[in-house]
């Protein structure tokens, strides 16, 4: 009863995580959209009066409102001792706003309010009645705090965003009877008919200059560019969590069913039919698993929620709170529901069989072949387990399964961490970095262990096309790739200073390929136009980036700079190379593997990936100790006849340690070829927009696998083999086999 | 003989079996005496407590009163390590079902017993030495489902016998075979005492009380007749 608990425990554990992480990724934007009323249609313009604006939307079909907001950019935020140089001010006009308050309220027509977007709120602990100073507006008063879903959140989106009333603005620069805005926020009668809309917004808004047009499917696709693959991949691995534990529930419902054949037969024989020994049995099983499968979803649900509303935190999504409670209902009554048809079609097979022989009891044939290997406690532990091969064989399945999955997150985890720490991930191949001039360049390689030097420029700008468009410019003055070369996704390697090539994020957002032509508006400067003749797949700036040399710019700009970024000789030490430089007079530093915004982003998605691995683990001990636990009971008068014949505790461990390792060697061969032949190749392909490495499990992830399997394996054994050793013996001896 | 010192000594032996209500005292203060070289049979109608005594001589079940001393070695209050050890030195058990493991030849359960004993090297020797006495050679690659109900309890004999023990317990050993193959079990019985060897056989058959050195009647809890 209490290993039967412990299995079902586990299984709502994994169920409690998977449900939990599955429905509050999957469901999160929804959530977040609904709750923040977001628009059907956000578009972007060139400052127009509203008065203008508003005659020419109004015009168009199925919108039943529409709001305005002036955006401010690269306006100076600061409060709490931080602080931005591009933040973003929303001048809110009308009452539909477009986002919801999430903490505090809405701005009112008291002066001197301010809201904050929650991301900026979180990462800079600003909380409501806190003072944010903005630009020429000066100190505010922090009213409240918004979500927005038009974007991820700040950091992970570079521009911290926050909302002022008009009358706010109007009181301190006047106020306007017909403002300038540029951005219009549309709500439609009919969703569905977004396609009419804008249709006829196309001519509808013919001469004005319209720098972005965004639907709400248009945003989903955003953010799924930041985390769609890693969240995809939460959602599957907690489902081939359920499963697996659905299957170990439905066995541990069968072999309780099949311990139980004579007392069904003493039914069967008393006058109860088929159907109603099956239905005794399956609301049996339901209610023996019924309190621990409430506790497991509970434990679950209560594990898994913190990191996932992190994460959705970073999304800019909600947590989806007491809704919740509706899919964890369903998964409890799913649970429920496995164990039931996991007694039901046992009970159904077994009554099958004549009474007589039902009040025998026992289904195992004895064997009519040797064992090879002859009395050997190990090996007789071993056949002991792949006596009832149909169980055996859906042991080793299920752990096989949860094994390689937890093998897999792992590999993606290591991912994710290798993405944040390690420059050599997103394909870039400097190790450190050193504040200079290009006139340094000599100097920095000629110090030793430097392979290669040269100037790393950034330069903000935007697609002439679409000035909302942000972009990253990364640039040097020869080849980049001996310093940083991205996966290519599609096209060749830039050749001259008129060719680049483009992330893929903003490949997708502007619909460049290999081929076409960008036209980039540098913050300061001239519109450039260059060739793309390739895209590649990048993380930094959410792949918002082009590569491309510096001449072109460096002759609007002779001053640019930036760091000098090194390369080492193979197997130089950083530590080694970072004093040779001090030495000559440079301070290197190393270089991070993502930008500062995604670091902790993607931590958190390690995390909350490793909270999967540590359910599906879970999932792996139950089975074991499932295993062992129904072959220890299965053969007792066995064990108990070793014992009468003087076996130890630490023979009857070593015996059940053989049955242990009967299901985990052949489970681990088969997680171990279905991750690297099956599961590894897939998730690679989904992941090879963002990594270089292979995801395989590293050597570390392996042993840790392999060790803990071991680990668990001892201790369920050694557990099982003091479990069989409390009871007396004789007790043992009256019991039936099989 | 009872100037000799006795090889199994249990005085007041007491064992209540079931709780509540349905508890039962199945012994109620057995003392009884086992010499080495004898073959002891206890008889008594069903649920008389036969078997139970058996388990606790053999140190399979703990009394709840009493004292059982085997090989001048006290069997209560002792852990379960030192039982265990005590068992695979002292004792050895004869099941009315047999109970040999059924994924093994009948050579191997014998072999499967003397991991347990002191034989250490020798064991596989002597396995064979018993298995060829017993007559059961043609047979020893044979598993139990291949193997006739005789067969199957000489087997468990040779696994009684293999490492040496002072002391066999059997539990109705002819109570599932026919009286032909009855005979030559409690003939290997009856030889198992001619090494000083203690037997202390559970039965109802007839033929077994006539063999037997003496015979106790279990009645009410106790051991109340003897011839």
């Amino acid at each position: 009863m209490l290993a039967s608990g412990l299995v079902t425990l586990a299984a709502g554990l994994a169920v409690g995580v998977s449900t939990t992480v599955g429905y509050a990724l999957a469901t999160g934007y929804d959530r977040a959209a609904q709750s923040s009323d977001q628009p059907d249609v956000l578009a972007r313009f060139a400052p127009v009066r509203r008065s203008a604006l508003d005659a020419r939307l109004r015009r168009l079909p199925n919108v039943v409102r529409i709001s305005y907001r002036g955006e401010v950019n690269r306006v100076g935020l600061a409060a709490n001792g931080r602080s931005a140089r591009n933040g973003a001010v929303h001048i809110v006009h009308g009452t539909r706003r477009g986002y919801a308050i999430v903490d505090g309220r809405d701005l009112s027509s008291r002066p001197g309010e301010v809201l904050v977007e929650r991301g900026v709120a979180t990462a800079w602990s600003l909380r409501v009645g806190d003072q944010l100073q903005i630009g020429e507006l000066g100190g505010l008063r922090i009213a409240g705090i918004a979500l927005s879903v038009d974007n991820v959140a700040f950091p992970l989106a570079a521009v911290p965003r926050v909302y002022v009333s008009a009358a706010e603005v109007g009181r301190r620069f006047g106020r306007e009877h017909d403002p300038v805005v540029n951005v219009a926020l549309l709500w439609l009668a009919d969703p569905g008919r977004l396609d009419v809309t804008l249709s006829a917004a196309r001519p509808a808004i013919f001469g004005l200059r319209t720098e972005q047009l965004l639907t709400r499917r248009g945003v989903r696709q955003a953010i799924d560019q930041a985390a769609g693959v890693v969240i995809a991949l939460l959602v599957v691995f907690g489902v081939v969590a359920a499963a697996c534990a659905g299957a170990m529930l439905a066995a541990a419902a069968d072999a309780r069913v099949r311990r139980r054949a004579a007392v069904l037969g003493i039914e069967r024989a008393l006058g109860a039919s088929r159907t109603q020994v099956v239905a005794d049995q399956a609301l049996d099983a339901a209610l023996v698993a019924a309190p621990a499968a409430a506790l497991g979803l509970t434990a679950g649900a209560l594990l898994a929620i913190g990191p996932a509303a992190t994460l959705l935190g970073f999304l800019n999504e909600v947590a989806p709170g007491a809704a919740l409670l509706g899919p964890m209902a369903a998964a409890y009554t799913g649970l429920l529901a496995v164990v039931a048809a996991g007694a039901a079609s046992p009970a159904w097979q077994v009554t099958r069989r004549p009474i007589a022989a039902l009040l025998r009891g026992g289904d195992l044939s004895p064997p009519t072949r040797r064992i090879r290997g002859g009395a050997r406690p190990a090996l007789l532990g071993a056949r002991f387990a792949t006596a009832r091969r149909g169980r055996w064989l859906g042991s080793v399945v299920v752990l096989g399964v949860a094994i390689a999955t937890v093998l897999l997150v792992l590999a993606v985890a290591d991912l994710l961490v290798a993405l944040r720490d390690d420059p050599g991930t997103l394909g870039r191949r400097y190790a450190l970095t050193v504040p200079g001039v290009r006139s340094d360049l000599a100097a920095v390689r000629a110090v030793p262990g430097v392979a290669a030097a040269d100037q790393r420029t950034t330069i903000e700008a935007a697609d002439s096309f679409s000035l909302t468009e942000p972009l990253r410019v990364i640039a040097y003055r020869g080849d980049h790739v001996p310093f940083e070369a991205p996966p290519l996704q599609s096209g060749r390697r830039l050749r001259s200073a008129g060719e680049v090539e483009v992330g893929d994020g903003l490949a997708d957002a502007l619909g460049v390929r290999a081929g076409g032509q960008l036209a980039l508006q540098p913050v300061n400067g001239r519109e450039l136009r260059f060739r793309v003749v390739g895209v590649v797949r990048a993380l930094e700036n959410n792949g918002r980036v082009v590569y491309a040399r510096s001449a072109r710019f460096e002759r609007d700009d002779p001053d640019l700079g930036g760091p000098i970024a090194v390369r080492l000789d193979a197997g130089a030490d950083p530590g080694d190379v970072v004093r040779a430089l001090a030495a000559a007079g440079f301070a290197g530093r190393a270089s991070a593997g993502t930008t500062t915004s995604n670091r902790s982003f993607l931590g958190i998605l390690a995390t909350v990936l490793r909270t999967v691995a540590l359910a599906i683990g879970l999932v792996c001990l139950a089975a074991i100790t499932q295993a062992l636990a129904l072959t220890a009971r299965d053969r007792r008068r066995a064990l108990a006849l070793l014992r009468a014949g003087g076996a130890s505790r630490h023979t009857l461990g070593t015996l059940l340690g053989g049955a242990a390792a009967a299901v985990l060697l052949p489970a681990l061969a088969l997680a171990l070829a279905l991750e690297r032949l099956v599961l590894g190749p897939i998730v690679a392909r989904l992941t090879a927009d963002y990594a270089t490495l292979p995801l395989h499990p590293s050597g570390v992830g392996l042993a840790v696998v392999g060790g803990g399997l071991a680990l668990a394996g001892t201790i369920v054994a050694l557990a099982a083999a003091r479990t069989a050793t409390r009871e007396p013996v004789a007790t043992g001896l009256g019991r039936a086999d099989g | 003989m009872g100037v000799l010192t006795a090889l199994l000594r249990v005085r007041g032996l007491t064992k209540t079996v079931g709780e509540g209500r349905a508890a039962r005292r199945v012994l109620d203060g057995v003392e009884l005496d086992v010499q080495a070289g004898e073959l002891v049979a206890v008889v008594g109608s069903s649920g008389s407590g036969k078997s139970t005594l058996l388990h606790l001589a053999g140190g399979l079940d703990r009394a709840d009163a009493g004292t059982i001393e085997l090989a001048g070695e006290r069997l209560d209050g002792r852990s379960e390590r030192v039982l265990a050890r005590l068992r695979a030195r002292h004792v050895g058990f004869v099941f009315q079902a047999f109970h040999l493991v059924p994924e093994l030849s009948g050579e191997e359960n014998v072999r499967l017993a003397a991991r347990f004993g002191a034989h250490g090297a020798q064991a596989p020797a002597r396995v064979a030495a018993l298995v060829d006495a017993l007559g059961l050679r043609p047979v020893a690659r044979s598993v139990p489902a291949q193997l006739s109900g005789g067969e199957q309890q000489r087997f468990a004999i040779a696994r009684a016998l293999v490492n040496d023990p002072a002391l066999v317990l059997a539990d109705e050993p002819t109570g599932n075979l026919d009286a032909e193959s009855g005979a030559v079990v409690l003939a290997l019985l009856r030889e198992a005492t001619r090494d000083g060897r203690a037997v202390l056989v559970v039965t109802h058959d007839a033929a077994v009380t006539a063999s037997a050195d003496r015979v106790v009647t279990l009645r009410d809890g106790r051991l109340c007749g003897e011839r």
